[in-house]
């Protein structure tokens, strides 16, 4: 029998992928030329959409907004990984702590939400009767803080996991000889396990920043946007323009617009990083 | 110094912890306590708000929409790994797709809202079972997975079953199949948890009553009676505690591909 036969197999999943995946990554574009609600006739107006994007204020203090999530969850993110990924090292709590870390990530969003939501609610939530509780309904500061600490709390388990694995990949004699040639702890830290570390914390920060231009889902869950339109970020702005406000044309075009922002982003930061080496 | 390690890593416990801890507490809150807002000075017990949730009727309320969104969720986690198995199983004899499936690993699903819609507006599927299904009957990410669990498998050991005559089924299902055992369980919680909380795509794609998933309806109930915190809690411990379980009993296997993927 010919191994080419089972070539075959991989069909249902090329055709299922091509038709739902692809197919819909490539069609955005068209539809980014259409001036359409979904229900009314498409009618092409070229790049129309493109120059409205450019001229649409909250366009810009969206990006504005998403940047600022982004940087806000980011650093925190990474230092926490990494602090996290060092105390939890060789450690006989280690497997526990780490299964623990990443259950946040599986469970029901919806359900985390409603925890997170009557734990935090400056109003009547739990820990508002016990201490002050920031006014995250009333402040887009706090609000875009609750929603940084829910993507946080998510993730933190991939983040260490990310470290972590770096870390163990260090092999222990390198350590030993530092110990033996008379490096202190902090030494040893700073001259050979940071610079090892890098590959995992450069991942973790291209990774980031994509997912943090383009998640939304966690500010529709908790703030809807609000206070304000203080936690609008650009993916809640397409999701808003596209299905609340009917403009599924307009939204088309805003996803390639990301799209480029991601590309460009991640593009910028593996070169920044490579060239600092 | 390590003594301030421990300190640091059980702080991080109890705040990661907290949230889940709070869950637990407030679903079984008598909802006289919570009105008076006198919460944690004495401890209660009560099953009052799992009764709430049973008012509706079954299939619009609350546990008739768990049961259609597990059932739902299985079934494509199911159709999920079964494309994968397949696909993995080319890979492993040859199929040039791996830079394809790389490829789509990096399109971010989340933003193809509006084209998903336009296409499922085109096929006339949406407010159909299938909006919810085909477009998730395969994912890079499990094929992925499965292919590197695959790579594991000995070559010797395929060619000498083929020798004696086995074909593709006899190797798919007699030697694979129990060997990929534990990858295809780890990518099946995987699959499933990433299914269950699809949250703003069933929403558009499947708005009617008949088609809410649990996800959808617990919002839904946040949005309506966010005070309400007896029944809601209740909903997200009973929505939760099945994946949870489930996550503890595979635990090790899920961190484990996780690792082994972040080597490939």
């Amino acid at each position: 029998m010919g191994r080419r036969s089972a070539y075959w197999f991989a069909l249902p999943a090329v055709g299922f992928l091509g038709l739902f995946l692809l197919y819909p990554f490539l069609d955005v574009l068209r539809f980014s030329t259409w001036d359409w609600s979904g229900l009314s006739e498409p009618r092409p107006i070229g790049l129309e959409n493109y120059w409205d994007i450019l001229q649409d204020p909250d366009f810009y203090k969206s990006l504005r907004i998403t940047l600022v999530f982004g940087a806000m969850t980011l650093l925190p993110f990474i230092l926490l990984s990494i602090l996290l990924a060092l105390a939890l090292d060789g450690q006989p709590y280690e497997r526990p702590v780490k299964a623990l870390l990443f259950l946040p990530g599986l469970v029901t969003l919806g359900g985390a939400t409603v925890a997170w939501y009557t734990l935090f609610s400056p109003e009547y939530g739990a820990l508002a009767s016990l201490v002050p509780v920031p006014r995250w309904d009333q402040s887009p500061f706090w609000a875009l803080v609750l929603v940084s600490l829910f993507t946080i709390w998510r993730h933190i388990g991939y983040g260490v996991l990310v470290v972590s694995a770096r870390l163990k990949a260090i092999p222990k004699t390198l350590l030993e000889a530092a110990a033996v040639d008379g490096a202190s702890p902090a030494q040893t830290f700073r001259f050979i396990t940071l610079p090892l570390l890098r590959p995992a914390i450069t991942y973790l920060l291209v990774i980031g920043t994509v997912l943090s231009l383009q998640s939304y889902t966690a500010v529709f869950l908790l703030t809807r946007g609000g206070p304000f339109g203080g936690t609008e970020v650009l993916g809640y702005y397409l999701y808003k323009t596209g299905f609340e406000v009917g403009r599924l044309g307009y939204a088309a075009a805003l996803t390639v617009v990301i799209l480029l922002l991601t590309l460009f982003f991640a593009a910028a930061q593996v070169r920044l990083l490579r060239e600092e080496k | 110094m390590r003594w301030a390690g421990h300190a640091f890593v059980g702080v991080v416990v109890f705040l990661v912890a907290l949230p889940f801890i709070w869950m637990a507490y407030a679903a079984f809150i008598p909802p006289q306590l919570i009105f008076t807002g006198d919460i944690f000075s004495q401890l209660a017990f009560s099953l009052e708000n799992f009764r709430v949730l049973s008012q509706e009727g079954f299939w619009d309320g609350f546990w008739g929409r768990l049961l259609f969104s597990a059932l739902l969720t299985g079934g494509v986690t199911l159709l999920q790994l079964l494309t994968g198995f397949l696909a993995a199983y080319a890979l492993k004899e040859g199929a040039p797709l791996l830079p394809f499936f790389l490829l789509l690993l990096a399109i971010p699903v989340e933003l193809l809202l509006v084209p998903l819609y336009g296409l499922l507006a085109g096929l006339r599927l949406l407010d159909t079972l299938w909006a919810l299904v085909l477009p998730f009957a395969a994912s890079p990410f499990i094929v992925y997975l499965l292919f590197q669990g695959m790579r594991t498998v000995p070559e010797e050991l395929l060619e000498a079953a083929r020798l004696d005559g086995a074909g593709h089924r006899v190797l798919l299902t007699r030697i694979l199949l129990p060997l990929l055992r534990p990858q295809l369980i780890a990518a099946g919680v995987l699959a499933f948890a990433a299914h269950w909380n699809l949250v703003l795509y069933p929403r558009i794609v499947a708005g009617s009553k008949e088609l809410k998933t649990v996800q959808t309806w617990i919002t839904d109930l946040q949005r309506q009676n966010p005070a309400d915190w007896g029944p809601l809690s209740a909903a997200a411990l009973a929505a939760t505690l099945p994946l949870v379980i489930v996550y503890l009993l595979y635990e090790r296997r899920i961190v484990e591909t996780f690792e082994e993927g972040l080597k490939g």
